[in-house]
């Protein structure tokens, strides 16, 4: 609609239309001004993650394990998603279980005060967790340096987000259906599990999504949670510390070596293409949940 | 019923995953709290003492002689690297979002508004590896000795330009961050936003620019303080980045926008080791302190984001 | 779906169960019979542990050890805390520290050695005599200027600028800030009242001073800044050459201004062999002696003397007897790679003694 109406020309530009037109061309050049200096920016990291990950990537790279600061990334690899997918693991049910509270039942005190300190846990700053996990589960607690104490403190980082998204997405279900599914004497469960849950679905999926993109791109939380290892993960929940790419690229680009720096760039190249991958997957799911209804 | 229940009782795992993460650093932090007391805020020397000696009683506390804990350094590293990066986020924030909004054909809009929100999505730490082996070298050699020369008449501009570390490439690293938090949430909320205000003001003759700028901006107004207050939380807290690209220094206020500084998140990360040579525990503890600080400080900024954002209701990938 | 298809897929997963149990079972078996030791601490220690590994490994393939550089106190709290077998230490620990962990041995496993460097345009391939209460004074901002008295009265003949100093130091928490802040300790009052020596220590306010993070962020600072100053771990030492930096002869405590190299930091090693005691818990900064560099330090391990079970204490007396054996861990081809200076014979002895106490 509002396309179609054009602003009124007057006859005779004078100086006031004039000036009117140099603050349309100089607001939009600024507009445009702002979104290029930001889209050259984005332009910038991701040449240079890709251009000089590019060059140190190596297939052995998928196949060794690090051997001090040369070799491999597997083990690298392979305790990032073992972190992150512990994260989640921990993080689903509770997520789930608050999303479906505050979705469908959301009346009374307790349904504002949780939302409301879910936003706020979302803004605890992520060292502030890791350094409560050290604290608490590596000290307090002897866990050492472990998958559980990092998983735990993605768990932390991320359920606040797989709360809301899956408030969000099981709100988004018509109230009509389930209330003809209560109608037909359906218990509350049942309703959840049949009706809000499956059409939830892909919503959900975009927060487990953000919450793994968000496991695989720490580092803070994790250097004093699940410190380093150079070999695979044995499958020890606790005692036993686990390696991950994110302090591959911090910790070995201030290594003397060329070998150690290559596998820092390599490691940022395969942490930004994960991110961005689940990105793409997560908006494309957003896209189609909401054609769907 | 139960069912109910049962997940009300789940939900509040949130609730109390956040009571016990402040509860246990408040315990915890307790002897720091009250061996350093109100010096802790207002001083700025922060010092392990002579850690080689025999412990000593200070303030009922057993503590290393020579032992300070004053981090005021940390606060001023803190706001001062956050108040820059929301100084140039919102107004760029701002246009790309009007830019996004209304300046692109609604079919691109999806594509352009995911290429800026990549900004979002990309790692701290990669972040911290872009800023450290390409903007410090471009900036250090480059871009600060030009600004302490063409700049230098106005205060904080005056050099010496330092090595490239420091403030102004933490704000600048910062900003980046946080400003997609901005453009996304501004951005859905003006094209959610009812179209009937705009056309009127089209229809009074106003261009697409003045029906933007002065009809759809004010009306997210509050959308647009809120988002920047998030984005505020959001730098704050901000870790690996800043610990990489801003020189972490110790006991200085910054007096140009170049000096090297810590901010308190990236503190945590950088002295946890030194902390820990100090056999009393009491560095570990005035630590846990800091840690305590900035989650109260990140806890009143969101509350108050949130209290504003409140009938805003949306998120986007990478942003929330 | 037909039945014969089922059947088969049936016992296609069968199998594949089967296999799979056999190959859990397998890396239980594996986990029993190997020993995983983890390293954390000094990032001075680090490169060196790196080049270690892949040949300790081939000798002992049932060994895994994971190395962390997190730093020295890091390392020393994991270690005492049981979380990290070995930590990596270029710091004794200290009497309080001994007296909370009696349990705990510090042992030496090879000797660094500290470089001051420079960028004055011009004198780069000149070294320029440096002390420690000159260094302090630059360091404390009292000397602050190149062609300042007290460095021209160590440099007669040296055209030195008038220019100002900068000072480079490290931010982080940092071994090289121990060894480096002990020598103008132990050579200068003034600084051992004021600001004494620790892994980090509060710089006084020099005009100019930059912070740097890291080994590579002090030659890179050095290298961005003319006229600047700095202290590297000799393991740089290739890209202080590859870069054309200045690097200082050092004031001993006879007198003598010495560069790092092989023999210096023998000579200072040689002298304090005999005041080493059995703990070996000792600095060797600012060593007597004619031929002796004055900042070398020993790079401990510190690690319990009670280990959670037998097979944990062989292998760590295993690799840390190969580590500081001559013909090990300290033979030439991997102290060159690092700069690094081997353990004198009586010191080997001195820590085969201690590493025996494991078990």
């Amino acid at each position: 609609m509002a396309a179609a109406l054009a602003p009124i020309s007057f006859p005779h530009p004078g100086r006031r239309a004039l000036r009117r037109r140099l603050a349309d061309f100089l607001g939009w050049g600024l507009c445009g001004l702002a979104f290029l200096l930001l889209g050259s920016a984005t332009v910038w990291i991701l040449v240079v993650i890709f251009l000089r990950g590019m060059s140190a990537l190596h297939l052995n790279l998928l196949t060794q394990v690090t051997q001090g600061t040369a070799g491999g990334l597997l083990n690298a690899i392979e305790g990032t998603l073992v972190l992150a997918l512990g994260g989640i693991l921990l993080a689903l049910p509770p997520g789930l279980a608050t999303g479906i509270y505050l979705a469908e039942y959301d009346r009374g005190r307790l349904a504002s005060i949780i939302r409301f300190l879910a936003d706020v846990l979302v803004g605890v700053p992520s060292i502030v967790v890791g350094y409560f996990v050290y604290v608490a589960m590596v000290i307090a607690f002897g866990w050492g340096f472990s998958m559980a104490a990092g998983s735990v403190a993605l768990a932390i980082i991320g359920l606040p987000y797989i709360c809301r998204t899956s408030e969000m997405a099981i709100r988004q279900v018509p109230r009509s259906l389930r209330d003809a599914a209560f109608a037909l004497g359906a218990s509350d469960a049942r309703v959840t599990f049949t009706i809000s849950l499956p059409i939830a679905l892909p919503g959900i999926t975009t927060g487990i999504l953000l919450a793994l993109a968000i496991g695989v791109g720490e580092t803070a939380p994790l250097i004093y949670t699940a410190d380093w290892s150079n070999y695979l993960w044995t499958g020890h929940l606790t005692k036993e510390p686990i390696g991950y790419l994110t302090y591959v690229i911090y910790a070995f680009i201030t290594q003397p070596f060329e070998s150690a720096h290559a596998l820092a760039y390599a490691a940022a190249l395969l942490v930004t293409l994960f991110v961005l991958i689940i990105g793409v997957i997560s908006r494309m799911l957003l896209v189609r949940s909401s054609r769907a209804l | 019923m139960l069912f109910r229940k049962l997940m009300a009782a789940l939900a509040s795992i949130v609730a109390i995953v956040l009571l016990i993460l402040v509860g246990f650093l408040a315990i915890y932090a307790w002897p720091a709290i009250r061996f350093n007391g109100l010096h802790f805020l207002v001083k700025n020397n922060w010092s392990l003492g002579f850690l080689y000696s025999d412990p000593i009683l200070r303030h009922g506390q057993q503590v290393m002689p020579g032992a300070h804990y004053g981090i005021l350094f940390l606060i001023a590293g803190t706001l001062l690297s956050t108040a820059i990066a929301v100084l140039l986020a919102v107004p760029i924030g701002v246009g790309a979002a009007l830019f996004l909004a209304e300046g692109v054909p609604a079919l691109l809009r999806p594509w352009l508004s995911f290429f800026i929100e990549l900004l979002a999505a990309i790692p701290s730490v990669v972040y911290g590896l872009w800023g450290l082996v390409v903007v410090i070298p471009f900036l250090g050699h480059h871009v600060f000795p030009a600004m302490q020369k063409w700049l230098g008449f106005i205060p904080f501009f005056r050099g010496p330009a330092g090595s490239g570390y420091g403030l102004l490439t933490s704000g600048l690293v910062l900003t980046l961050m946080i400003v997609p938090l901005i453009t996304a949430t501004l951005r859905d909320a003006l094209v959610s936003q009812q179209s009937h205000l705009r056309d009127a003001a089209l229809a009074l003759g106003a261009s697409r620019y003045e029906a933007l700028w002065t009809v759809q901006l004010p009306g997210v107004r509050r959308v647009l303080i809120g988002s920047s207050i998030l984005a505020t939380g959001r730098a704050l807290g901000e870790t690996m980045a800043v610990l990489m690209v801003s020189g972490n220094a110790l006991n200085v206020m910054p007096n140009n926008i170049y000096t090297t500084i810590s901010t308190m998140a990236s503190f945590i990360v950088s002295q946890l080791d030194s902390a820990l040579t100090d056999p009393t525990g009491m560095a570990v503890k005035s630590l846990a302190e800091v840690a305590l600080v900035l989650c109260l400080i990140s806890i009143v900024v969101n509350s108050l984001a949130r209290v504003l954002l409140l009938y805003q209701d949306r998120m986007t990938f990478g942003v929330i | 779906m037909s039945k014969q298809n089922r059947k088969f897929r049936a016992r296609g997963a069968a199998l594949a169960a089967l296999a799979g149990l056999g190959l859990a079972l397998t890396t239980l078996l594996l986990a029993a019979s190997t020993v995983n030791v983890s390293e954390t601490g000094s990032s001075l220690l680090y490169p060196l542990f790196n080049l270690w590994l892949p040949a300790f490994h081939r000798l002992h393939p049932n060994v895994r050890i994971t190395t962390t550089s997190s730093g020295s106190g890091t390392g020393i709290a994991q270690a005492v805390a049981g979380v990290a077998q070995i930590g990596a230490s270029d710091a004794y620990m200290s009497p309080a520290q001994m007296r909370q962990h009696a349990d705990i041995l510090n042992i030496p496993l090879a000797i660094s050695m500290q470089m001051v460097n420079y960028n004055l345009p011009g004198l780069n391939q000149r070294h320029l005599k440096l002390s420690g209460p000159v260094l302090a004074g630059i360091y404390m901002g009292k000397i602050r200027n190149w062609n300042d008295g007290q460095i021209a009265q160590l440099n007669p003949g040296v055209r030195l600028p008038s220019h100002s100093i900068i000072t480079i130091h490290r931010t982080d928490g940092s071994g090289d800030t121990f060894i480096f802040t002990q020598y103008l300790t132990f050579s200068t009052p003034a600084w051992k009242n004021q600001i004494n020596f620790a892994t980090t220590v509060s710089w006084p306010a020099a005009p100019g001073n930059i912070g740097a993070v890291g080994n590579p962020g002090m030659v890179d600072a050095l290298k961005n800044n003319e006229y600047s100053i700095a202290y590297i771990g000799t393991s740089f030492e290739s890209a202080i050459h590859k870069d054309r930096l200045g690097t200082a002869l050092l004031k001993n405590r006879d007198g003598n201004f010495l560069l790092p190299t092989a023999r210096t930091g023998k000579a200072a090693a040689a002298q304090m062999v005999s005041k080493t005691p059995k703990d070996e818990r000792i600095s060797l900064i600012f060593a007597p002696g004619r031929e002796s560099y004055p900042i070398i330090n020993y790079e401990y391990a510190i690690v319990s003397r009670r280990q959670p079970s037998a097979a944990m204490a062989a292998a760590l007396r295993a690799l840390f007897s190969w580590a500081i054996s001559p013909a090990g861990g300290n033979a030439p081809r991997y102290m060159h790679r690092v700069n690094f200076v081997a353990l004198p014979a009586p010191v080997v002895k001195l820590s085969q003694a201690q590493i025996a106490e494991i078990h």
